[in-house]
């Protein structure tokens, strides 16, 4: 582990996203203490962790949505995370952002979501050329013939993969994931792992994904990081994360809890219900 | 104790500092965003929405003010045997005070709530983030466009209370009091002045203002959960509904001052 962390201060350098010392608090409440990592060009680095453990607020300050406590966060050498929001824009065009729950916008159609970022950041002249591109984002995500469509009108999944449409409508060279497949089925999962997968081999994106889901993570990951009390615990590629010697490494990977919270657990809460007399007895 | 208290003072202080600097940066903004083209269709937009959908209840609210002016000042002339300069008296007090205020009032409910509505679920959606992380400014994307439509909407809705405050005062004296009416409207255009429609609408740039710029900030700081939008739209309205009065009290101020020094006869007369 402490290898890990030396061997990425080394090779600083090559990271396209390289954060440094990162500690981010809400009031009391440290979520990340004194995170360091390099995201390497072209691979695709997957942070797991249980759920609240920071992992969303870790994957902001990648493109500075949130700003470090104390730290610093580079993209590609330079540093980022002292820059106006006004310079943060020009930044933030290299990137992808698939939030959580998908974050279309409600009022706009799913062609109006795609072309946002286009409308934004070009002069658009020939309204048949943005149409042509939004068709051929939606091809990606084997979406086209929704563009019409309204957010409120499609499925989870549906709605994800929109969204990663527009992520990537700015040719972005990072793009980062916020659970790309919670919520969805296995098959649903399935397709947004394979489209991880096709825009990073196919376009040689560099990709960050943050998840919960270990088949996703197996699949797509170069390298797995894993999150746990605001420190990275465990670094390395599937294999090594899989032979992981860390038990709360292997407890999160297996899903499950450990020996002491199964039998606080088991001795809860189980006597409680059959002291309550159901309602309708009362008579 | 002490203690308690000076953590309460900073946190105030920290609040009315980022609520300047969100004043500061929309400002700022706007001046920038006018030489824009692509800012137009987004306020036009917004105008429609805002504007038009405003328009029955603010003449509705009018009217009632005119007619209840017109009930409850009748009498009192009637008994000096005056009642002709009735049209004066609510004229004068519908385009200065009432029109403007209570007609900023209701846009801060219907108007200012909805935006806090919008923006605070787009912000509890991460939209707001959304817009970000594409690499444009929310302020000038989502803000702007609301701020300058309710700026420029504004003083025409209240030339739209003014209207209807003053056809219904002078359908209760008029027509249900049977005050004569010409003497009726001839005090009335002598006693109101250009001047005093004039206070109520530029009145309007600033009610306007005020509304969206309060409303679109307590959206963009709300608190997470259906709960956090719902407290942060009461404390738009309450925060925009104070500052109408408070605005209202320093321009009436700031025009009196201008009043006497363009002209400083006229109160002698
Ligand atoms: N804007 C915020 N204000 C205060 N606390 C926050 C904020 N965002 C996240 N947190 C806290 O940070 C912790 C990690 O949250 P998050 O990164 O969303 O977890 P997850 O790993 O499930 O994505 C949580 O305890 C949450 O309460
Ligand atoms: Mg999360």
């Amino acid at each position: 582990m402490k290898k890990n962390t030396e061997k990425n201060a080394a090779n600083a350098a090559d990271g396209v996203v390289v954060i440094k010392n990162l500690t981010k608090k809400f009031g009391n409440n440290i979520v990340l203490d004194d995170v360091s990592l390099v995201i390497e060009k072209g691979k695709t680095t997957v942070v797991i962790g249980p759920s609240g453990c920071g992992k969303t607020v870790l994957i902001k300050h990648l493109i500075v949505l949130l700003r470090p406590s104390s730290g610093e966060v580079y993209f590609k050498k330079r540093r980022i995370d002292n820059l106006s929001e006004y310079e943060l824009n020009r930044i933030r065009t290299h990137y992808g952002f698939l939030f959580q729950s998908g974050a279309l916008f409600d009022s706009l159609s799913v062609a109006e979501n795609i072309m946002f970022p286009i409308r934004q950041h070009y002069k658009i002249t020939k309204r048949s050329g943005v149409e042509e591109l939004v068709k051929i984002k939606l091809m990606m995500v084997g979406l086209d013939g929704f563009q019409h469509y309204y957010p409120a009108n499609l499925s989870g999944g549906q709605r994800k993969r929109v969204a990663l449409a527009r992520a990537i409508a700015l040719n972005p060279e990072v793009v980062l994931y916020d659970e790309p497949t919670t919520g969805l089925d296995p098959i649903r999962a399935d397709v947004i792992n394979e489209l991880i997968l096709k825009l990073q081999r196919g376009l040689g994106l560099t990709s960050v994904v943050v998840t919960h889901d270990m088949t996703s993570a197996y699949k797509i990951a170069d390298r797995i990081i894993m999150l746990h009390d605001g420190k990275i615990i465990a670094d390395g590629n599937p294999e090594h994360i899989r032979n992981h010697p860390n038990p709360v490494v292997q407890q999160f990977i297996n899903g499950r809890l450990s020996e002491e919270d199964l039998a606080v657990l088991r001795r809860s809460g189980v006597d409680l219900q059959t002291r309550l007399t159901p309602r309708d007895s009362e008579q | 104790m002490i203690e308690a208290m000076g953590a309460a003072t900073v946190e105030q202080l920290g609040k009315i500092g980022r609520f300047g600097r969100f004043v500061w940066q929309t400002m700022l903004v706007s001046a920038r965003s006018c030489l824009v083209p692509g800012t137009y269709p987004l306020i036009w937009t917004q105008m429609n929405i805002i504007g038009v959908r405003s328009v029955p209840v603010i003449m509705i609210t009018g009217a009632f003010v005119g007619m209840t002016l017109a009930v409850q000042t009748y009498d009192q002339l009637a008994s000096f045997g005056i009642e002709e300069r009735l049209g004066v008296l609510i004229n004068v007090s519908v385009v200065k005070e009432l029109g403007p205020v209570l007609a900023a009032v209701m846009l801060a409910g219907r108007v200012g709530g909805a935006l806090t509505a919008e923006l605070g679920t787009m912000n509890v959606t991460e939209q707001i983030d959304a817009v970000k992380s594409m690499g444009t400014d929310p302020v000038q994307y989502l803000v702007v466009p609301r701020v300058l439509s309710c700026l420029l909407l504004t003083p025409l809705i209240i030339i739209y209370a003014d209207l209807m405050g003053v056809l219904g005062g002078y359908f209760v004296s008029v027509i249900l009091k049977g005050v004569n009416s010409q003497p009726y409207w001839s005090f009335s255009a002598s006693g109101v002045e250009l001047w005093d429609v004039s206070i109520g609408v530029i009145k309007g740039f600033f009610f306007g203002t005020a509304i969206a710029v309060i409303s679109c900030y307590k959206g963009f700081t709300c608190k997470e959960g259906a709960h956090g939008v719902g407290q942060a739209c009461t404390e738009a309205f309450v925060a925009g509904f104070i500052s109408i009065l408070a605005l209202n009290l320093a321009l009436a101020m700031v025009f009196k001052g201008i009043y006497y020094m363009l002209w400083p006869l006229k109160s002698l007369i």
